[in-house]
């Protein structure tokens, strides 16, 4: 029975790839190609070169059996899929940012809240009480405070020196992200064995890294 | 810490409502009438043939009613989502609603006037409503129940009427079981507070093996842990499972989930490749007690079949009396089985 594995394009793809080769699977990606689908016909495993916030979807639909996606996918998409596996890549953090000294918390006033991950940031701020509007962005969230779009931000925060370099500081952390090993809930009961073979493979790669 | 958070965050999405039910439209949208009725043919046949079939195999049709008293069903179904439930209106203001869910509506219906002794076993056709985001979703639904029976082999016969319909329609299909007993009486022993139960059944529904150890450390330390800690390892074939087990901690309420499955293994042991165990299984129905089964065909992404047991649902009404039955995911068999033409 074969295997379809969903890896996300950039950076995190790109170490995934690594990974792969390294544990002596992955040899049939060729980065540099513009295609999207490898195959492994000796292994029976084929992979899929996605957008990152699409191999969700993939996965979930069953058109991929399992696929690399970060934590913060998983949350915002809410995803009823199988986190097998957490990795010790695309390790960084969600967190509440804004112009430096900026309150978050305040009773009676609805705080705007501009972000890529609206569910996350409605949840978060759900569960602590406060009351939020959030506005949906795609890119340069860090502008958002700044122009005045938003009070805060809610974003991926790795080194924080975009946030830096634009007057903003972190506010509060939310949740620790890294990328995750997912798998269809359906694919995961009839290749139990390969997925979790393909697992051990990767995890030995995994450990190797910090 | 923040990652404790993040499972606190989804708990509002639990379990219990019946996952992604609003994803997709269940009902088909037709451009042609030719193609509606050649749809409808296809339904028709399938309909009657499993029909047939539950029928030989003794089981009495019963008509679902559409409409439930919605304080009544809210009281009995405590997990309904109340905002997704289809309201209506009567002349005296009382409000309906319509079925959210087939069992729950047979077991009101029958439980308030229980006669020692009574047997069935029924089967049903109907539909199910909810309100998704966008608009109202009918869903067809087929099912089975089995209620005041249980000997030794109720259960055996109830899942091999299950196997039986998948088999008629695909030779790759898959049962998967587990028993609700297992997991209760593991999170029993560890006496969790309400908080970090839903957490810990969170992680254990998407099989968070690392988030869940994180979690556990939190925590003081119980024995049943040991066990809590391996959960994922407990799935496979039984024997596998059994092999697993030793050495875990078990209380007797695991051990009696552990002896049902081990009838029920010896049964089919000329099937063990199509019947996988996994104790870990979360049913999404807390008024399931016992087996818990879960049917599959392969090139399927959705559960065809689901069912179990669930004698304590009953006790709300009075006496305990023994039930369990399985639905039929009718929508998604017809998808599967007419992938190309539909």
């Amino acid at each position: 029975m074969g295997l379809t594995v969903a890896i996300p394009k950039g950076r995190l793809g790109e170490q995934v790839i690594q990974m792969l080769k390294s544990a002596g699977i992955g040899q049939c990606i060729n980065e540099k190609s513009r295609k999207l689908i490898f195959e492994d016909e000796s292994k029976n495993i084929k992979y899929m070169l996605l957008k990152n916030s699409d191999v969700i979807t993939y996965v979930e639909n069953g058109v991929a059996d399992i696929g690399f996606s970060g934590k913060d996918m998983i949350m915002e998409n809410n995803a009823d899929i199988y986190e097998l596996y957490k990795m010790n890549i695309g390790k960084c953090k969600l967190s509440v940012a804004g112009i430096k000294g900026r309150k978050i918390f305040m009773e009676d006033t609805i705080l705007k809240v501009a972000t890529k991950f609206p569910n996350t940031a409605k949840k978060y701020f759900d569960s602590k009480g406060q009351k939020i509007r959030t506005i949906k962005l795609n890119g340069s969230i860090e502008l958002a405070p700044i122009l005045g779009l938003s009070d805060v931000i809610v974003d991926i925060v790795e080194t924080g020196n975009t946030l830096k370099a634009n007057g903003l500081e972190v506010l509060e952390d939310m949740y620790d992200i890294s990328a995750m090993i997912i798998s269809n809930r359906i694919s995961y009961k009839f290749k139990r064995k390969e997925i979790k073979e393909i697992i051990e493979l990767i995890s030995k790669e995994d450990v190797n890294i910090d | 810490m923040f990652s404790n958070q993040t499972n606190v965050y989804k708990i509002n999405e639990m379990l219990w409502t019946v996952r992604k039910y609003n994803k997709e439209r269940a009902n088909m949208k037709f451009l042609k009438i030719e193609d509606e009725i050649k749809f409808s043919q296809k339904m028709f046949k399938l309909k009657r043939e499993i029909e047939n079939f539950l029928s030989e195999e003794g089981y009495l049709n019963i008509e679902p009613s559409i409409l439930e008293e919605y304080d009544e069903f809210r009281e009995i179904y405590s997990k309904m989502d109340k905002r997704k439930t289809v309201k209506l209106v009567d002349n005296a203001s009382d409000i309906l609603i319509l079925t959210p869910d087939i069992t729950t509506g047979i077991v009101n219906k029958f439980m308030s006037k229980w006669e020692e002794n009574l047997k069935l076993k029924l089967f049903y056709y109907g539909k199910t409503y909810a309100h998704n985001s966008v608009e109202i979703s009918e869903k067809r639904q087929m099912g089975v129940e089995c209620i005041g029976e249980k000997n030794g082999n109720t259960d055996i016969n109830v899942l091999n009427t299950a196997i039986k319909v998948l088999k008629k329609y695909s030779n790759n299909y898959l049962f998967e079981l587990g028993n609700s007993k297992f997991l209760k009486g593991l999170m029993q022993s560890c006496s969790f507070n309400k908080e970090d139960y839903n957490n810990v059944l969170n992680l254990i529904y998407y099989k968070n093996k690392q988030e869940l150890r994180e979690y556990l450390s939190n925590l003081p330390y119980k024995e049943a842990m040991s066990t809590l800690l391996n959960i994922f390892d407990l799935e496979g074939s039984f024997e596998e499972i059994i092999k697993n087990l030793e050495g875990l901690y078990m209380n007797d309420l695991m051990k009696e989930g552990i002896k049902e499955l081990s009838k029920i293994n010896d049964y089919f042991i000329n099937e063990t490749n199509k019947i996988t165990y996994d104790l870990s299984l979360v049913s999404e129905l807390s008024y399931y007690d016992g087996i818990i089964m879960r049917g599959y065909i392969e090139g399927s992404n959705k559960e065809m079949i689901k069912g179990g047991r669930y004698d304590s649902f009953t006790e709300q009404f009075g006496p305990k009396i023994p039930a369990i039955g399985f639905s039929i995911e009718i929508d998604e068999l017809i998808k599967t089985l007419y992938k190309e033409e539909l």
